[in-house]
C-alpha cells in the first residue's frame, strides 16, 4: 500500500513537471450559419468566410491583396489579353482522395458561367471558351478582361470534383488545407485538418471548431472564460470588454468595407447635388468613427478604401466637415429651413445603426431632421436594396480584389445601384477599365472613376471599419486580408 | 367518440397553424431569393434563383404542394439556412434541446413554488408571507434576457461553474450537454417560480378552509401533516394546471433565453429561419411547436383523472 502511493506520488510529479503539451486544436466564434457550401449557390459573405478553409480555385489572394498559385502552380496571358493558360499543380487531391485533373475546372467554371444555372455568372460573361489540355486549364475570351484573374480567386471560382455536386451545400468536398467533417446547424462546425494538402506546412492545426454564437456578450464572455480561443469580427461596442485581458490580444486591421449613408439621387430633394453636397459637408466622419467605430476605423471619400492599395485615391478633403457650408448650399437649394427625411437602418448590423443616428444628430444641427427607421434585414434587402425605395439608409458594400466590381454597381443600369446614380461619363470609362490592359492605364481609370463619384456627392461615404480580431495570447499566425476571408491555415498555438 | 372528436380538434388546429404562417411568412417583405443574395442581388439573378427554388409559383400552388407532402411525412428541405438539410432532420435536432430545457424549468419552478407558496399559505397575513409574495412579485418583473446575462455574468464569467453558453451534443457529451442547460433552464424557471408560488397559495389558502381540514385539525392532526398532506393533495389539480399551461408557454417561448444562451433549440431555429424567410424550415418549426403543445394539451387532459378520483369517469 505504501509503495503504491510512492508511485502515484512519483507519477504525479514527473507528470506535473513535465510542460503541458501544446493544443493543437482551437475553438473559434462565428455569428450565424453559413448558408451554403455549394460554391455557385451561396452569395453570403459569411459562407465564403470559412469555405476559404475548404475550397480552392485555380489561383488565390494573398494578404497584401495581390494573386497567387493555388491549384494552378503557374499561369500565362497572352499580351492581348485574351487567352489564360493555367498550368495545374501536380499531385493536388481533393478531400475524396482523388487527384485534381484539368477537366475538373473545366467543368466547374464551364458550369459558373452558365447563366441558366449560375447566379454568379455576370462576372463571367467575357469568356468564350474553357478547355482541358493535358495538366493545362485554357480560358479564352471575346475580350479583355482585367477583372478576370482576381474573380477566379471567389468562392465562386472553387475546384470541385464533379461527382460531388449533388452533396455540396452541406458536405463541401475541395482541395484546402481543411475538411468539413460536421455541421450540427445552428450550434457548430467542425473542420479537421487534410492529411494530404498539397503545401506540406499547412494546416498548422490539427482541429478547428466553429461555434455559432449569435449573442456579442455570450461570444465575449465565452472568450474571457477560455470557451472559446477566437472571436474574428467583434462589434466595436464590445471593445471595453476585451481590452487589457492579460490572456487576450487584439489584432484590429482594415476591413476593406465601404460604409456609406447610400441617398437615392432621383427623388426629390436629393435629386439636387447642392443637397447632396449639403449633407457631405454636414457629416463628421471623425465624430462617427469615434462614435460608432470606438475610434477604429478611417474616413474615406469615394466607394473605395485605402486596403485597395495603389487603385485608391484619397478624397476625403473634398468636403470637410462644414456645417455652415452646408446651411449655405441648402438655401441655395431652396431650403432655407432644412427639411425632413427617413433613414432606413439595417437591424442586425450595430455599427450602421450606431452611425445612422449619429449622422441623425449632424444633420439635426443644419435642420434637417431624419425620422429613423430601423428595419429588419429581409425588410432592408426587399425594400431599399432590390425595389430601391427609400431616401437614406447607412449600409456596407463589402471589398473585393478588383476596383471594377466595387465600382461597377453605380453604372446607371447596374441592379446594384441603390443610388441611381446615373452620369454617362462613369458609365464610359467603365467599360475602358475592363478593357485596358496597361495596368497604370487602368488606375488612372479607376481613379477617376472614385472622383467621379465624390463630385456628384453621389452618396455620403464614412469610413472602412476595422476588423476586431480578438484571440488567446497564444494564437499565432493571424493573416488580414483585403478581401472577406478567414484564413485558418498558418495558425498556431505557441506559449 | 370523445377521442375522435379531440383528435379531428387537434388536426384542424395544426391545419390552422400552418396556413396562418404561411401566410404571414408572404406578407412580410423581402423572399429567400432577396437574402440569398444579398446586397450583390441584380434582378436577373433574382429570378434565377427565385425560380430554382419553386418561388415563382403561386402561393395557393405552394402551399398545397407543402401540404400534400407533408401529410405524407416530408416536411422538405431548408432553402436558404444550411440548405439541403431536411426540416425534419433540423427539428429533430432541435427539440432534444428546447424538450429537456422547458421540462426542467418547470420541475424547477415547481421545487421552488411548492414549498413556498405552501409555506406562504400557512403563515397567512405574516410577515413571511408578504416577504414570499414580494420575492415572487419581483421574480415576476424582471425580464428573461436581463436575468439571463446577469446569470452569466455571475455563474459563468465570475464563478465559472457553468460554460456561458452553447451546448455539445447529447451524443458527444451528455454531462456537458446536461451541464450547458442547468443555468438556462433556472433563468427559465425563476418567472415561472414567481406565478406558481401565488397559484400554491391561493389553491392551499381554499383548501385550508374546507371543512376536512377543521375536522383534522379537530382530530390533533399535526399543523404539518394537515399542510403537506391534506391541503396539498387537494390544491395539486389547480396547480398542475398552471404548470401545464407554462409548460406549454415554455416550449413556445425559449426563444429569448435560446438566444442569450446560444442554444440549438427550437426557437432559435425559428427566429434563424424567419430572418432568412426560410419558409419550409418556419413551417416545419412552428408545426412541431404546436404538436408538441397539443401533445402536452392532451397529457394533462389524461394526468387528471390520476390527481383527483372525482374527475375519473365524468369523461
Amino acid at each position: 500500500m505504501h509503495k503504491l502511493l510512492c508511485l502515484i506520488l512519483v507519477i504525479g510529479l514527473i507528470a506535473g513537471c513535465s510542460p503541458a503539451p501544446v493544443s493543437d486544436e482551437l475553438v473559434v466564434a462565428i455569428p450565424t450559419d453559413p448558408d451554403n457550401f455549394h460554391p455557385h449557390q451561396s452569395v453570403a459573405a459569411a459562407t465564403a468566410e470559412i469555405a476559404y478553409n475548404i475550397y480552392e480555385g485555380l489561383v488565390k489572394a494573398a494578404p497584401d491583396g495581390s494573386i497567387i498559385p493555388a491549384l494552378a502552380a503557374e499561369w500565362d496571358i497572352s499580351p492581348d489579353g485574351l487567352k489564360y493558360t493555367f498550368t495545374l499543380r501536380e499531385g493536388a487531391k481533393f478531400h475524396n482522395g482523388r487527384e485534381v485533373t484539368a477537366d475538373d475546372a473545366v467543368y466547374c467554371l464551364s458550369r459558373l458561367a452558365n447563366p441558366e444555372i449560375s447566379p454568379k455568372s455576370r462576372d463571367y460573361t467575357s469568356v468564350q471558351t474553357i478547355e482541358a489540355k493535358g495538366n493545362q486549364v485554357i480560358i479564352t475570351l471575346t475580350k479583355p478582361d482585367a477583372v478576370f484573374l482576381a474573380l477566379l480567386t471567389e468562392f465562386g471560382a472553387s475546384i470541385y470534383p464533379r461527382e460531388a455536386e449533388e452533396q455540396l451545400s452541406t458536405k463541401p468536398i475541395g482541395t484546402g488545407p481543411f475538411v468539413l467533417t460536421a455541421w450540427e446547424p445552428n450550434n457548430s462546425l467542425t473542420l479537421d485538418k487534410f492529411e494530404q494538402y498539397w503545401n506540406p506546412q499547412l494546416p498548422k492545426l490539427e482541429k478547428v471548431t466553429l461555434k455559432i454564437i449569435p449573442e456579442p456578450t455570450t461570444m465575449v464572455n465565452s472568450l474571457l472564460t477560455g470557451h472559446v480561443d477566437l472571436v474574428p469580427r467583434l462589434e466595436p461596442d464590445y471593445l471595453h470588454q476585451v481590452e487589457d485581458q492579460p490572456d487576450l490580444q487584439i489584432i484590429d486591421s482594415p476591413m476593406n468595407l465601404v460604409q456609406l449613408m447610400a441617398i437615392n439621387n432621383s427623388v426629390p430633394p436629393f435629386d439636387d447635388i447642392r443637397v447632396r453636397q449639403a449633407l457631405n459637408y454636414a457629416v463628421n466622419r471623425q465624430e462617427i468613427i469615434q462614435g460608432a467605430g470606438w475610434g477604429k476605423g478611417t474616413a474615406i471619400g469615394s466607394n473605395l478604401t485605402p486596403a485597395m492599395g495603389p487603385w485608391y485615391i484619397d478624397l476625403t478633403d473634398m468636403y470637410p466637415y462644414n456645417p455652415e457650408k452646408a446651411k449655405e448650399l441648402l438655401t441655395e437649394a431652396g431650403y432655407p429651413q432644412g427639411f425632413s427625411a427617413t433613414l432606413h437602418l439595417p437591424a442586425p448590423y450595430p455599427l450602421h445603426r450606431n452611425a445612422g443616428e449619429i449622422i441623425a444628430d449632424q444633420l439635426e444641427a443644419v435642420g434637417i431632421k431624419l425620422k429613423l427607421e430601423v428595419i429588419e434585414w429581409g425588410t432592408w434587402l426587399e425594400q431599399v436594396n432590390a425595389n430601391r425605395d427609400y431616401e437614406l439608409t447607412v449600409v456596407g458594400f463589402t471589398g473585393r480584389l478588383d476596383p471594377h466590381t466595387m465600382l461597377n454597381r453605380y453604372q446607371s443600369q447596374s441592379g446594384r445601384n441603390i443610388s441611381y446614380f446615373n452620369n454617362p461619363e462613369y458609365d464610359e470609362l467603365l467599360v475602358q477599365g475592363l478593357e485596358e490592359t496597361d495596368p497604370a492605364a487602368r488606375v488612372e481609370i479607376y481613379q477617376q472613376l472614385q472622383t467621379i463619384l465624390a463630385q456628384e456627392a453621389s452618396n455620403v461615404y464614412i469610413m472602412d471599419p476595422s476588423q476586431i480580431a480578438v484571440m488567446s495570447r497564444d494564437l499565432k499566425g493571424w493573416a488580414n486580408y483585403p478581401v472577406y476571408v478567414l484564413d485558418l491555415a498558418p495558425l498556431y498555438r505557441s506559449k | 367518440m370523445y377521442w375522435l372528436k379531440k383528435l379531428a380538434g387537434m388536426l384542424a388546429t395544426l391545419l390552422l397553424v400552418s396556413m396562418l404562417t404561411f401566410g404571414a411568412l408572404y406578407l412580410i417583405p423581402g423572399d429567400p431569393a432577396v437574402l440569398i443574395l444579398g446586397t450583390e442581388a441584380e434582378p436577373h439573378d433574382l429570378e434565377l434563383v427565385r425560380s430554382q427554388l419553386g418561388l415563382d409559383r403561386p402561393v395557393t400552388a405552394q402551399y398545397t404542394r407543402w401540404l400534400s407532402d407533408a401529410v405524407h411525412g416530408d416536411f422538405g428541405d431548408s432553402i436558404t439556412f444550411s440548405k439541403g438539410y431536411s426540416v425534419s432532420r433540423l427539428v429533430a435536432s432541435a427539440l432534444p434541446v428546447t424538450i429537456p430545457l422547458a421540462v426542467v424549468a418547470i420541475l424547477l419552478s415547481l421545487l421552488l413554488a411548492t414549498p413556498l407558496g405552501a409555506f406562504a399559505a400557512s403563515r397567512r397575513g405574516g410577515k413571511l408571507d408578504s416577504l414570499i409574495l414580494t420575492l415572487s412579485q419581483t421574480g415576476l418583473s424582471i425580464p428573461a434576457f436581463w436575468l439571463g446575462i446577469l446569470a452569466i455574468q455571475f455563474f459563468a464569467v465570475d464563478l465559472g461553474w457553468f460554460p456561458p453558453g452553447s451546448m455539445p451534443k447529447w451524443s458527444a457529451d451528455p454531462a456537458g450537454a446536461a451541464v450547458s442547460l442547468l443555468l438556462p433552464a433556472l433563468v427559465l424557471a425563476v418567472p415561472r417560480a414567481a406565478i406558481l408560488t401565488r397559484i400554491v397559495r391561493t389553491a392551499m389558502l381554499e383548501a385550508l378552509g374546507e371543512e376536512y381540514i377543521r375536522t383534522a385539525r379537530g382530530k390533533g392532526v399535526s399543523e404539518w401533516v394537515i399542510v403537506s398532506k391534506h391541503a396539498l393533495k387537494n390544491a395539486l389539480v389547480s396547480i398542475s394546471t398552471v404548470a401545464g399551461i407554462q409548460l406549454i408557454q415554455l416550449l413556445a417561448g425559449t426563444i429569448v433565453i435560446e438566444q442569450v444562451f446560444s442554444l440549438p433549440g427550437l426557437g432559435r431555429l425559428i427566429l434563424s429561419s424567419v430572418l432568412l424567410r426560410d419558409l419550409p424550415v418556419v413551417q416545419g418549426a412552428v408545426f412541431a411547436g404546436a404538436a408538441l403543445i397539443l401533445a402536452v394539451n392532451f397529457l394533462l387532459d389524461s394526468v387528471y383523472p390520476l390527481i383527483d378520483p372525482r374527475i375519473r369517469g365524468v369523461a
